[in-house]
């Protein structure tokens, strides 16, 4: 193990040497004196740890937290010290220091390293993750660009000709060839679709999240009216309690209601169609549902229903791409919350999805540039 | 009375064809002029070179994505010359970008139509264009050149 040490006092260099080894450490250590000591070698060489008297004649012990942060390192500082008031300690702590060890108190010190190695590694995995997330999210979204400005066009052209052909030559070539000039245009205006539903789901990344106090009994009737002809058509009877306000993005916030409450429309039994919904606050966190009399879900596709592109029938028994409760999950997971769904087949479905009920949204979650 | 000229500006053949042939089953007449980038739609309106015969437009339908000069650059060229200024200049072009359309109409587009993706779609769009710029719009009285 690598450690500087910034300390001016022999002797206490030594006594602190002593502890790290007597508790197992291999430890090496240089010692700086200086700012500039200190700037030199924390640049020249890669430390496990720092431990710093916090008060030193030249300058400030907490002065290396600075240098580390202008330097951009991440290397935990212990501050080894005569005596600490308690207010200093946690104006320390809060300026980056892993934590404070008395100077008559060394025995203390082997596990305060180990338990600052520990929470560097997981620093270092959690960045490792987010970095991770957000490279793949930016390769999504640089694959619904490629998507919508290099596969619409040629599609376009595929259709819209193909579609010529079938109103130019229906009837004038023989039963096959109708057939087949059909199939080609079938597979076009559907593979439009797909794409078109694929930079929809993108495109909720991409937004920035507004988050705002939000009557979410307005964002409903938002989204009732939306899907109007549907409910007409349908003959379905809403029922809803007073929604409460609740932090979110109001537009992000309607497009949930709007693919739950169609869903419950699309998917309806053949009962009298009852979409019921409501929220409670549960915790810390609002807990939104829309339960339905419709055909329900089995349990083993509970989870699989929010998969991107994943549908349960067939496009004659239900139309639709299998896109609209990803965007649900996504919307909901970016605002911090969870959905899910309970259900017992034949006896209708609950969607049930949380918001929290304060402003702790993973705001810019695996966003990345806005105008990019 | 004289058959309405159109100028189009489009690299994509697929789509000068295809609005050619939109154009050609409706009722009234037009005629499709069709070049392939910025820089000949700015040689055919301003009649240099090969082009010293070619009629002044009544429309120039543009494309944004051209090879050599883009269509914001041509729409730029046509709005700042007295001689060309008057002519309706419709947008006509794949990209949903609002930042596209919100530049083509602070550059003095007239109408700003992105490509159906469909035929049914293209059809009513082309068709609508034509009996708006070239039937109900007042457009001012071709001069001689």
């Amino acid at each position: 193990m690598r450690v500087l040490l910034v300390e001016d006092e022999p002797a206490d260099v030594e006594l602190a040497l002593r502890a790290l080894r007597q508790a197992g450490f291999e430890a090496s250590a240089d010692i700086a004196q200086t700012r500039e000591e200190f700037t030199n070698l924390v640049r020249k060489n890669s430390y496990d740890v720092i431990l710093a008297d916090y008060k030193l004649p030249n300058w400030n012990g907490m002065e290396s937290l600075d240098v580390l942060r202008a330097e951009g390192l991440d290397c935990p500082v212990i501050l080894l010290t005569g005596a600490l008031g308690e207010l200093t300690a946690v104006e320390c702590i809060k300026q980056g220091a892993s934590d404070y060890v008395l100077k008559d108190q060394l025995a203390r010190l082997p596990e305060s390293v180990r338990r600052a190695i520990r929470e560097k590694k997981l620093r270092e995995d959690h960045r490792r993750s987010l970095d991770e997330l957000a490279r793949s999210n930016r390769d999504l979204e640089q694959f619904a660009y490629v998507a919508s400005h290099d596969l619409q066009e040629p599609l376009r052209m595929v259709a819209t000709y193909t579609q010529l052909l079938a109103e130019r030559y229906q009837g004038r070539l023989d039963e096959n060839a109708d057939k087949y000039i059909h199939y080609a245009v079938d597979g076009a205006l559907r593979m439009q679709k797909l794409v078109q539903d694929l930079l929809a789901f993108s495109r909720v990344g991409r937004q920035g999240l507004d988050l705002q106090s939000t009557d979410s009994d307005a964002v409903l009737q938002l989204a009732l009216t939306n899907l109007q002809a549907a409910i007409q058509e349908s003959g379905a009877v809403i029922e809803h309690i007073q929604l409460p306000v609740v932090i979110a993005d109001s537009s992000q916030l309607a497009q949930v209601f709007q693919n739950l409450i169609g869903n419950a429309i699309k998917f309806r039994g053949s009962e009298p169609l009852r979409i019921r919904v409501s929220a409670e606050a549960k915790g810390k966190e609002w807990v939104f549902s829309v339960g339905d009399n419709g055909i329900g879900i089995a349990a083993e596709h509970a989870d699989s229903v929010f998969v991107l592109f994943r549908r349960l029938h067939t496009r004659t028994e239900y139309p639709g791409n299998g896109i609209g409760l990803s965007i649900c999950k996504k919307i909901v997971e970016r605002h911090g919350g969870r959905i899910w769904v309970e259900s017992e087949p034949g006896h209708g479905s609950t969607f049930r999805f949380t918001l929290p009920l304060e402003r702790n949204a993973r705001e810019g979650y695996g966003h990345t540039n806005e105008n990019s | 009375m004289k058959i309405p000229e159109i100028l189009m500006v489009d690299d994509n053949s697929a789509d000068v064809d295809l609005t050619s042939e939109v154009l050609a089953q409706s009722k009234a007449h037009f005629h499709v002029n069709a070049v392939n980038d910025g820089v000949e739609a700015i040689s055919f309106l301003r009649r240099q070179g090969k082009y010293d015969k070619a009629p002044v437009p009544d429309l120039v339908v543009l494309d944004l994505n051209l090879p050599r000069k883009d269509g914001c650059e041509v729409l730029q060229n046509i709005k700042a010359d007295p001689a060309l200024a008057k002519i309706p200049v419709v947008i006509f072009t794949t990209s949903q970008a609002n930042s596209d359309i919100t530049r083509s109409y602070q550059l003095g587009a007239n109408c700003y139509l992105r490509k159906p993706g469909n035929l049914p779609e293209f059809v009513a769009v082309v068709q609508s264009m034509a009996e708006f710029w070239l039937g109900f719009a007042s457009l001012p009285q071709r001069e001689k050149r």
